[in-house]
């Protein structure tokens, strides 16, 4: 235990001096923040405006959190990173002959980025709802508004399944491409188109982008659902990604 | 760190039996040897021989599809905190470019907890104090060597396993790291390094392991190499070499003219070919028993196929 714990230590060290790992964690906070407060202003100027473009279905308490939309992205970057630079390097031999079990480095590793993407997530997210409410000025909703507390919490736990997703498909792919090549255009647009489609709206909501709406949607009964989704696309990556990680052979 | 070093002459490293196979291509072929504390034991090939995959196998980061090694009687995943007991240079390893020095060797403390301290000793040890703040990716080719010969000595390691470890060294980089080499075996320590140059082995090693196409060729003392494969000749200068190619013809020895116009004679000992040019009023210019270059000898062993496939 106490060399896993090592290990553990060893891997934050490297999410933090690794300059692609620090960066794409960096911006998550600026693309959340930002946004969401923009947001918020688009949707003050359209109330008070009457434009008829603002949804129907507009709620402030569900605009505190879009910031993060957008922010999982640069999350999304930050977990496939942590693993494919030690691939596309040859520092995955220097990190296995300094931890030679797999499955511990592995689950460093994976312990590691959950962790840090957890950390950052959760003010990160109080600080996007935060933003949007401000830029709301008078229209905006307070913080401990109904199922509020709830979606934020979901929020965090969603981003940081979503950042082992994107880990445990780097570790399937061994870089960094193919994770942020399906991830990306499936999160900004993919399984949103799909499940515009009434044939594939079913099948929309079992994606890991979609499912995960759930555990953000204020107020909503089936987060449960859409968490246990997730969960189980993120147990899948890691699963399969660790697999590829134990037969790799340098 | 490790107040009793181990006794000298001990068995440390057990290969036995690792074979390698990519595709049809057998890369290591049931390779068996032991290397020992205390001293230098070079291991030889020319390039894609197998040394490297061995090595690889050796410290688990390539599974072997028969065979397995024993380092104090464990495999490498058995050992706790596995820095502290062997010190590697692979080839193929390497740090993250945008890490600089000292958080590259920080993670490596971390991993093995080991003191913090221990960071600035190596970068001292390494000469490269002075870029410690430096990205990896600015690093010359010898500095990159540097810092994998720091992080292989972080853990104060009884046992190293360098693989090319002069590559990208200069001049005076291999003399220090000869120098190190020497003094850690020395103290008891086991040094095993491979190399595709006979003439920095024969400086270095106390013992020689030549393997070619996965197969061993030789596992024995340098010495006992030099007294085996070196075969002695002796070289004689004098204005008159077809004379004195005629008087060792008639009289048995082996003779035959080399590039820089001197004679090159087996078969006949020095002293020998004195009396002979004497009696035939030879003048000599030089007179000198030579031993085959070892870099000859190697390549004479390896069937003279240096550098094929990598």
């Amino acid at each position: 235990m106490a060399e896993t714990g090592a290990a553990v230590h060893a891997e934050l060290t490297k999410l933090r001096y690794v300059r692609s790992t620090f960066i794409a964690l960096l911006l998550f906070v600026p693309l959340s923040v930002v946004v969401a407060a923009l947001d918020g202003w688009s949707a003050r100027t359209a109330i008070e405006s009457h434009n008829p473009l603002l949804r129907a279905d507009f709620t402030p308490q569900q605009a505190g959190l879009d910031g993060i939309q957008y922010g999982q992205l640069a999350l999304i970057v930050f977990g496939a990173l942590v693993v494919a630079s030690e691939y596309g390097s040859g520092m995955m031999r220097v990190s296995l002959l300094a931890v030679p079990r797999r499955g511990r480095l592995y689950g460093a590793k994976m312990v590691a980025a959950g962790f840090t993407a957890t950390v950052v997530a959760i003010p990160v997210t109080v600080a996007s709802y935060l933003a949007t409410q401000a830029a709301l000025g008078t229209h905006g909703a307070s913080i401990g508004a109904t199922g509020v507390p709830a979606a934020l919490v979901g929020a965090v736990f969603y981003l940081t399944l979503i950042t082992l997703f994107a880990a445990g498909v780097a570790a399937i792919a061994r870089n960094a491409v193919v994770p942020l090549a399906i991830l990306i255009p499936v999160v900004l647009i993919g399984s949103h188109l799909l499940s515009l489609l009434g044939a594939t709206k079913d099948l929309a909501r079992y994606f890991p982008d979609q499912a995960g709406m759930r555990m953000v949607t204020v107020g909503a009964h089936d987060a449960v659902t859409g968490f246990a989704v997730v969960l189980a696309w993120t147990a899948a990556a890691l699963i399969v990604g660790y697999l590829r990680h134990n037969r790799w052979d340098s | 760190m490790h107040a009793a070093r181990p006794a000298q002459n001990r068995r440390v490293i057990d290969v036995s039996h690792l074979t390698k196979r990519y595709g049809g291509q057998t890369a290591v072929n049931d390779l068996t040897f032991t290397v020992r504390s205390g001293a230098v034991t070079g291991f030889l090939g020319p390039n894609g021989a197998g040394k490297s995959t061995t090595m690889r196998m050796m410290l688990g980061l390539t599974r072997p599809d028969a065979g397995a090694t024993r380092i104090d009687g464990h495999t490498y995943q058995q050992l706790r905190y596995p820095t502290r007991h062997v010190g590697a240079v692979l080839e193929s390893s390497a740090p993250h470019r945008s890490l600089t020095a000292i958080h590259h060797l920080r993670w490596l403390t971390q991993c093995s907890r080991l003191p913090g301290r221990r960071v600035g000793e190596v970068l001292e040890v390494v000469g490269l104090t002075g870029a410690g703040r430096q990205r990896v990716g600015t690093f010359s080719l010898g500095m990159n060597q540097r810092l994998a010969l720091a992080a292989a000595l972080l853990g104060d390691p009884p046992i190293l396993v360098l693989d090319e470890p002069a590559n990208g060294l200069d001049a005076e980089g291999i003399r220090w790291l000869r120098e190190l080499l020497r003094a850690m075996a020395a103290e008891g320590r086991t040094v095993l390094l491979s190399s595709h140059l006979m003439a920095e082995m024969s400086v270095l090693a106390d013992h020689l392991i030549v393997i070619d196409r996965g197969r061993i060729l030789a596992d024995m003392s340098m010495a006992a190499f030099i007294q085996r494969h070196g075969q002695a000749y002796v070289r004689v200068r004098t204005p008159d070499v077809g004379r004195l190619h005629d008087e060792l013809d008639r009289n048995g020895a082996a003779a035959w003219l080399a590039p820089d116009g001197s004679l090159q004679v087996g078969g006949m000992s020095a002293a020998e070919i004195n009396r002979l040019a004497a009696r035939s009023g030879l003048v000599l210019d030089e007179l000198s028993t030579q031993t085959g270059s070892l870099e000859e000898i190697f390549l004479g062993l390896v069937g003279g196929q240096g550098g094929s496939n990598g």
